[in-house]
């Protein structure tokens, strides 16, 4: 809604103008200090080389971005970061639809359950994978524990290139989904009930109920779910950090791990904010395109 | 809904307005404090703390406040910002790894300064230290830093599951084909359930771009020595681990790793040791006062065993440097010559389980009848004297490093060629060395 700005209510504007930057300016503030400065600084530093240390920063041009977009490296982080994007976010809007719809009907308990899904989202990111990682530990851990009750072999979790990701996905899932499953519930009873009770009338069963009124009066949820899902879930960084470090054979190894190790590893700040800023475009595109292709796809009531 | 930020800033308003947190002056102008910042694992920090108060009592001059940062990568991250605001410590302990880029931000000294001055160290003094430490304490031929301590790699075992496989507990393994044997005599599957019940020789290998990268790498460096080669030539212009030394030594780890089917096992070494399902590991000296805790097992440290060119152990260290930025760089001297004193030396070894940096600390009386009583101990000061450091890497050390990490990596974990794996981290290595000395000539 762009506000209509007429010669009249111009003065009441200004004052209110006024004020209203009174308020905001402890938040203005830390918002300048802390994000607005580091992200022009970053910016800056895209087109320099320096290494923290020195006290000069060399002008290097557009030479960083080439760097990063030569590096085989960067397109093998940029292949893991896609892999788990497209492991975590079917999986988790699954999950979180489930739950959210077992929990909107009336259920024993449903306050605490819900309370209780929500938790992983609260935790501590690095304490949740203190946590997981003895769970996927192989000789002692919990999972293979469980495993070898349905005779099945351990896996090496952690260690095995073949099931690292896997296990960073399971642990992604069940710390994210909460958010999804909240945003479900509300969406869910966002939708009037008196839809459900002309279909009953009509004779339509759970499932056509389900597939013919929630599906599509829940897209809007739905759309804003997968957008922010696929934004988060290419910025993942802590629990890939405590939980494998990027290994084992560098499977696990994400964008934003990439990006750390550049920076505060090898010092190569100009690098780094080049590789962030590249980060910056790809989700700002793949935002774009879902606006495009899937905003169509949106009912509204 | 109120921020949880809100009452927060209001604490740290309401105190600072009040109490001038953290900014306390001290009262007795005469009394100089020494801050001195370290990342010294928590088991070890009442030592240090004992440590520090007999410097106090020495010193009644003198105050030192430690401050402990949790770990090595974190250290150095709060450095250079202390660096950048100009509130870099008097002293810190620093990794060698990370000399090449204090040196370069011109925030450190060189030691000359102070060991020539009038409270010097007389150049004897200095021939007491072991050659290898003061090595890894300079770049490029100069020393800025001092050893504050040693350490280096010994071989750990179990006698109990020695004995248990028919093999003499007093005779570890003492060549490679040996150690090869014992760890296959030693790694079975009781039910055959295809989950090893117990592994005879453990294989560091971690991710490499994981917090134990580095520590894998540092453990197949003696490996490599001890088939005769060397981690860079001395002109610093190529790297020299994807030489016949360095295959020999990747493809024994490579070949043990599978035997053992080391990729079923857990790789947390240090839980699996204790739990009596490891029969041998590659540790260094400051487990001990760990291990003496274990009372259920029959532990034991041997040297590591020889290769197929020489005996060989890796020697590390952690190093005190001295900030330029410091308000007090004599004091601060003062201090770090005091670490360095035989005496304190052998005390420190005695309480932290590190090693002294000189001989002269292990001709005391005390310290020799500790050794008797403690042969762990004694076997990794005893190696100290053919153990090596890594010929230090001018530039791109920490790359170089992660290189030949990935590179252990993938010939183990991943079952690639060593050879191939190797010239590739070489080829990666040498070029980084290359831009080095094409940057250093403009």
């Amino acid at each position: 809604m762009p506000f209509q700005v007429t010669k009249k209510s111009r003065p009441l504007i200004y004052q209110q103008g006024r004020s209203a930057i009174l308020f905001l300016s402890p938040t203005l503030l830390v918002f300048s200090a802390f994000i607005l400065f580091p992200v022009l600084f970053s910016f800056y530093l895209s087109f320099h080389k320096w290494n923290m240390f020195s006290q000069e920063r060399a002008f290097v041009g557009l030479e960083n971005y080439t760097r990063v977009l030569q590096s085989a490296e960067f397109w093998s982080v940029l292949k893991n970061t896609a892999v788990y994007t497209l492991g975590t976010v079917p999986l988790n809007m699954a999950f979180a639809l489930l739950v959210a719809y077992f929990l909107h009907k009336k259920v024993f308990g449903k306050k605490f359950l819900r309370t209780a899904f929500f938790t992983p989202v609260i935790i501590s990111a690095v304490a949740a994978a203190v946590i997981w990682r003895w769970i996927y530990e192989p000789n002692f851990g919990l999972l293979n524990y469980f495993l070898s009750w349905f005779g099945l072999p351990s896996v090496n979790w952690l260690n095995d290139p073949t099931a690292a990701m896997s296990a960073l996905i399971i642990m992604g899932v069940w710390k994210t989904f909460g958010v999804n499953m909240v945003l479900f519930a509300a969406g869910l009873e966002a939708i009037p009930q008196h839809y459900y009770e002309a279909a009953e009338i009509d004779g339509a069963g759970k499932w056509s109920k389900f597939w013919n009124i929630t599906l599509p009066l829940l897209s809007p949820t739905t759309f804003f779910i997968v957008v922010m899902s696929i934004i988060g879930s290419f910025q993942v960084f802590d629990i890939v950090y405590v939980l494998t470090s990027g290994g084992p054979l560098g499977t696990t190894k994400v964008l934003v791990f990439y990006l750390y190790e550049q920076a505060f590893k090898f010092f190569e700040m100009g690098y780094a904010s080049a590789v962030a800023y590249l980060l910056f475009a790809l989700i700002f595109i793949l935002t774009l395109l879902q606006i495009r292709f899937l905003q169509r796809r949106v009912h509204y009531t | 809904m109120r921020s949880p930020i809100t009452p927060l800033v209001g604490l740290v308003l309401a105190c600072s307005l009040m109490f001038g947190c953290g900014q306390k002056k001290d009262r007795a102008a005469a009394k100089v404090t020494i801050t001195f910042w370290h990342s010294f694992v928590s088991s070890t920090v009442p030592a240090l703390n004992e440590l520090l108060k007999k410097f106090e009592q020495e010193h009644p001059n003198l105050a030192v406040k430690a401050q402990y940062i949790p770990s090595g990568d974190a250290l150095i991250q709060k450095l250079i910002t202390a660096i950048q605001s100009q509130t870099a410590p008097d002293v810190s302990w620093i990794h060698a790894d990370y000399l090449q880029n204090l040196v370069q931000a011109n925030a450190i000294y060189q030691m000359d300064e102070f060991l020539h001055g009038p409270n010097g160290l007389a150049a004897e003094e200095l021939n007491d230290f072991y050659p290898a430490l003061l090595e890894a304490a300079s770049w490029r031929g100069t020393l800025y830093s001092m050893p504050m301590e040693a350490t280096n790699l010994g071989l750990l075992y179990n006698r109990g599951l020695f004995r248990n496989a028919g093999l003499d507990p007093d005779r570890p393994p003492q060549n490679w084909e040996e150690l090869r044997e014992y760890a296959r005599k030693l790694t079975f599957d009781k039910n055959g359930d295809g989950k090893l019940d117990q592994v005879g020789f453990g294989i560091p290998i971690f991710p490499a771009s994981g917090p134990l990268g580095n520590w894998m790498a540092w453990q197949w460096l003696p490996f490599l020595w001890q088939a005769g080669g060397y981690n860079i030539n001395l002109e610093q212009t190529e790297v020299l681990f994807n030489s016949a030394a360095g295959v020999q030594a990747l493809t024994l780890w490579k070949e043990i790793y599978h035997e053992l089917n080391l990729i079923s096992f857990t790789p947390d070494y240090d839980a699996a040791f204790p739990g009596q399902q490891l029969a041998m590991m590659l540790d260094g000296p400051w487990n001990l006062p760990r291990y003496r805790g274990f009372r259920h097992i029959d532990w034991a440290i041997a040297p590591l065993p020889a290769g197929p060119a020489k005996r060989a152990t890796i020697v590390g260290g952690e190093y005190l440097a001295i900030f330029k930025q410091s308000q007090h760089p004599q004091e601060a001297w003062t201090f770090v010559k005091w670490i360095l004193k035989p005496e304190t030396q052998a005390e420190w070894s005695m309480k932290s389980g590190y090693l002294p940096v000189r001989h002269a600390a292990t001709k005391i009386k005390a310290y020799q009848d500790f050794l008797q009583a403690n042969p762990g101990l004694k076997v990794y000061v005893d190696q100290l004297d053919f153990g090596q450091s890594p010929r230090p890497v001018d530039f791109h050390g920490l790359e170089i490093t992660r290189l030949m990490a990935e590179a252990i990596e993938k010939a183990t974990l991943g079952k690639q060629d060593p050879k191939t794996v190797l010239d590739e981290a070489a080829a990666k290595a040498n070029q980084l060395l290359q831009q080095a000395a094409q940057a250093a000539r403009k």
